[in-house]
């Protein structure tokens, strides 16, 4: 993120790119509302591929190319699938479920608003007049990246793994203890039916994800459904 | 003006190889999969030993009715098609067949992870369909091909990582361009769990549970029809091509040959590329399906540690000979 | 058996890229006729001069598809004084092939070899009435029925040629002693 070296860059005469970054900005931004206010859950998690990929649309126009492609494997690759497996397992409905609202809402409207304009506040605050020089070398290539990760942030990367390995031994605890205590498997429960249609609420991250379906299946439906989590997760 | 012909020569060879590829590999299977068994497969259409039979099925395919189930989710489920196709399409372009610019349709800078996380979405094709057929059998097809994804995408991850560790680049032609002949016996065993893990994500049999058809039918796809039945079909052989070129550039040496022939690299790609292809096919023929569970289960205990232990290794060796 | 891990997955390898170098056994049947074993139940061919309308096929048929139709004719005696002889003359012979189930029945209790099995098979028809071949169509068929098949070797031999050779080696030996023993003239006939 080369500073700014030239002067005539001005908001009246846009470039290509620039133009580009605003559209899919605000198709990112449209498909983002939409997952948040349709009444069709497995709508939101597509309507949720496309904001994502829309954010590493954005990666890819300011030169971040790695970010861009780890996005779409982490986020549109795994999280999402998990997404979806999780709520096929649940048997979400065809159609509008009734009870895809929360009482809430305002409050979460408030939260969001709150996070955008503390985030949005910041980001300006830290690149008030930073230009990316488009025509030079990637800012964001994977050596760049790669480098300033391993050389400026490595306490943060090594804590960020950290937590992620505790999340990673909590979720095997969690279904290794949920499977001494049912009976011995069944050789066919495979069954899609049961559960409640509103497990929606659990949170995005993968591993807290699964270990939280996994507690909840095993202990209505047997080990055999647990065993299946754990090898998913 | 020439730099937007150049591109558009590209955009069309890799579309060309794109809808040419899949059918060679598909009427190779026709025809390997018939003499493994002793039978001769399609003789007919096109009156030398049946090679036109992919585009007679593609003529069928599109004159059948284009059937939506009533229940179904109408959107999506027309869509699942596109999505689970285009992935491979863009995936072709990233792939190297020979060294040099002229020899890629886009040299990418973080090619590996391109690769990978484009091939993770086609999946989601299958969980659209599955999901908006209004089908048990889809669904059950649909959670089949989730969980086969997130059990095979973390060893692919891996074994790519490691193949990138010894070449000290993400980039495909990079990886290629800095191939030994001694990477082979190095990376022998994240070629083999990539290869695995990649037939096991393309859903070919022996991992083909979630198209199961002596148990759900054809899975996510039970309730498709003419044109978008073809498209996941024709997907599935481009995935077959995308996996095999793939092994071939990273574990294979892509245009590095015994006889270094320069100008005939892309030769060497194509026949790897196709010896691979041959034993997809192969292991089709010859291994029953696994069930799901021991799908799971061979995935987490075995690919996943062994991918692991390869990455040790390479560690290990690069930091030996640095 | 070594119990290498993956010995039987390589071998299962093995057998199918075996089987892809050898020949396929598929028959191409509209384009190449089809190599049929001798004594194939194609189709039944009758030779009428050998029928004597003793109906023994069709009450033995299982499913009743033999239709016989015949008639008595008187033959003047042979010799000038002697009795009127009846005769069966066949007017219509007919197996529908719609219920034959190509059991072989009638061939085997015809005792005059009027019946015979015919490899042919390509008699497919859009209307299953085509399907009752009158005795013009039984009688075309005859005309493909194929020579029998040569024994196999060391097999037994046919009762009739060893009924025949011991008739000709009693008539050898009764000629070689014609002082002893008064040679019978009805004895071959038997």
């Amino acid at each position: 993120m080369s500073p700014l070296t030239q002067a005539p860059h001005g908001f009246l005469s846009p470039t290509g790119v620039e133009i580009a970054f605003l559209l899919v900005g605000l198709v990112t931004f449209g498909a983002a509302l939409v997952t948040v206010t349709t009444r069709q859950l497995v709508h939101a998690a597509l309507w949720l591929v496309v904001a994502l990929g829309g954010l590493a649309v954005e990666y890819l126009l300011l030169t971040a190319e790695f970010i861009a492609w780890v996005q779409v494997l982490i986020y549109v690759g795994s999280v999402v699938v998990l997404l979806l497996f999780g709520l096929m397992l649940t048997k979400a409905p065809i159609g509008r479920s009734p009870d895809a609202d929360s009482g809430n809402r305002w409050v979460a409207l408030a939260v969001a608003v709150v996070a955008a304009a503390a985030l949005v506040w910041v980001v300006v605050d830290a690149f008030r007049t930073t230009w990316i020089d488009l025509d030079g070398a990637a800012a964001g290539s994977t050596k760049v990246t790669g480098a300033s990760l391993f050389q400026n942030w490595v306490l943060p990367f090594e804590a960020l793994s950290v937590l992620l390995l505790a999340a990673l031994v909590g979720a095997i605890v969690l279904s290794r203890k949920a499977k001494a205590e049912s009976a011995p498997p069944p050789v066919n429960g495979r069954a899609v039916t049961g559960s409640s249609p509103s497990v929606t609420g659990s949170g995005i991250h993968p591993i807290e994800q699964g270990g939280e379906h996994g507690s909840k299946l095993v202990s209505t439906r047997g080990s055999e459904q647990g065993s299946e989590q754990e090898g998913a997760r | 003006m020439n730099d937007a012909l150049d591109v558009a020569l590209r955009l069309l060879v890799v579309f060309v190889v794109f809808l040419t590829f899949p059918l060679i590999v598909g009427q190779t299977e026709h025809k390997v999969m018939a003499h493994m068994q002793g039978r001769l497969g399609p003789m007919y259409a096109g009156g030398f030993h049946g090679w036109a039979q992919l585009i007679a099925d593609g003529v069928k395919f599109a004159q059948k009715e284009d059937v939506v189930p009533a229940g179904a989710d109408r959107r999506v489920f027309q869509l699942a098609p596109a999505v689970a196709l285009l992935p491979y399409l863009l995936v072709l372009l990233a792939i190297p067949i020979g060294p040099g610019e002229g020899a890629v349709g886009q040299v990418l800078d973080a090619g590996v992870f391109f690769v990978l996380a484009v091939m993770g979405v086609g999946v989601l094709g299958s969980l659209m369909a599955g999901w908006a057929s209004a089908n048990k059998f889809s669904l059950l097809g649909g959670l089949r091909t989730a969980a086969q994804l997130l059990a095979y995408e973390l060893p692919m991850l891996l074994t790519a990582a490691s193949v990138a560790m010894a070449a000290g680049t993400v980039s495909l032609p990079g990886i290629v361009a800095s191939f030994h002949w001694w990477w082979l016996p190095w990376q022998i065993t994240g070629g083999l769990v990539f290869f695995t893990a990649g037939l096991a994500e393309l859903q070919r049999p022996p991992f083909d549970m979630p198209v199961a058809d002596s148990e759900i039918i054809f899975g996510a796809y039970t309730e498709y029809t003419g044109l978008r039945f073809a498209l996941f079909l024709l997907a599935e052989y481009a995935g077959i091509v995308v996996l095999c070129g793939l092994t071939t550039v990273l574990f294979l040496g892509g245009w590095h040959g015994p006889w270094g022939a320069d100008g005939l690299g892309w030769l060497w790609t194509l026949l790897k590329t196709a010896l691979l292809a041959f034993v997809v096919i192969w292991l089709r023929v010859t291994y029953p399906r696994l069930r799901e569970d021991q799908l799971q289960k061979f995935s987490w205990t075995l690919l996943v540690p062994l991918s692991l232990a390869q990455i040790a290794l390479t560690g290990i060796v690069k930091v030996v000979i640095s | 058996m070594a119990p290498i891990p993956g010995s039987g997955l390589a071998k299962g390898l093995a057998v199918t890229l075996r089987t892809m170098t050898r020949k396929s056994v598929t028959e191409q049947y509209p384009d190449a006729l089809p190599d049929l074993p001798p004594r194939t139940r194609g189709v039944i061919g009758l030779f009428e001069e050998n029928c004597t309308v003793c109906m023994l096929c069709a009450r033995e048929c299982p499913d009743w598809c033999i239709y016989i139709d015949s008639h008595k004719e008187t033959v003047p005696p042979a010799a000038p004084g002697g009795r009127e002889r009846s005769r069966n003359v066949l007017d219509r012979f007919a197996i529908d092939f719609s219920l034959c189930m190509y059991c072989g029945i009638c061939i085997e209790v015809c005792p005059f070899d009027a019946l015979f099995w015919s490899p042919e098979f390509e008699y497919a028809e859009t209307d299953i009435r085509e399907l009752t071949h009158e005795r013009d169509k039984l009688r075309e068929w005859m005309w493909t029925v194929p020579a029998p098949p040569a024994l196999d070797p060391g097999a037994e031999e046919p009762k009739e040629i060893v009924a025949a050779r011991k008739t000709a080696e009693k008539l050898a030996a009764a000629q070689a002693e014609p002082a002893t023993d008064r040679p019978e003239p009805g004895e071959g006939e038997a």
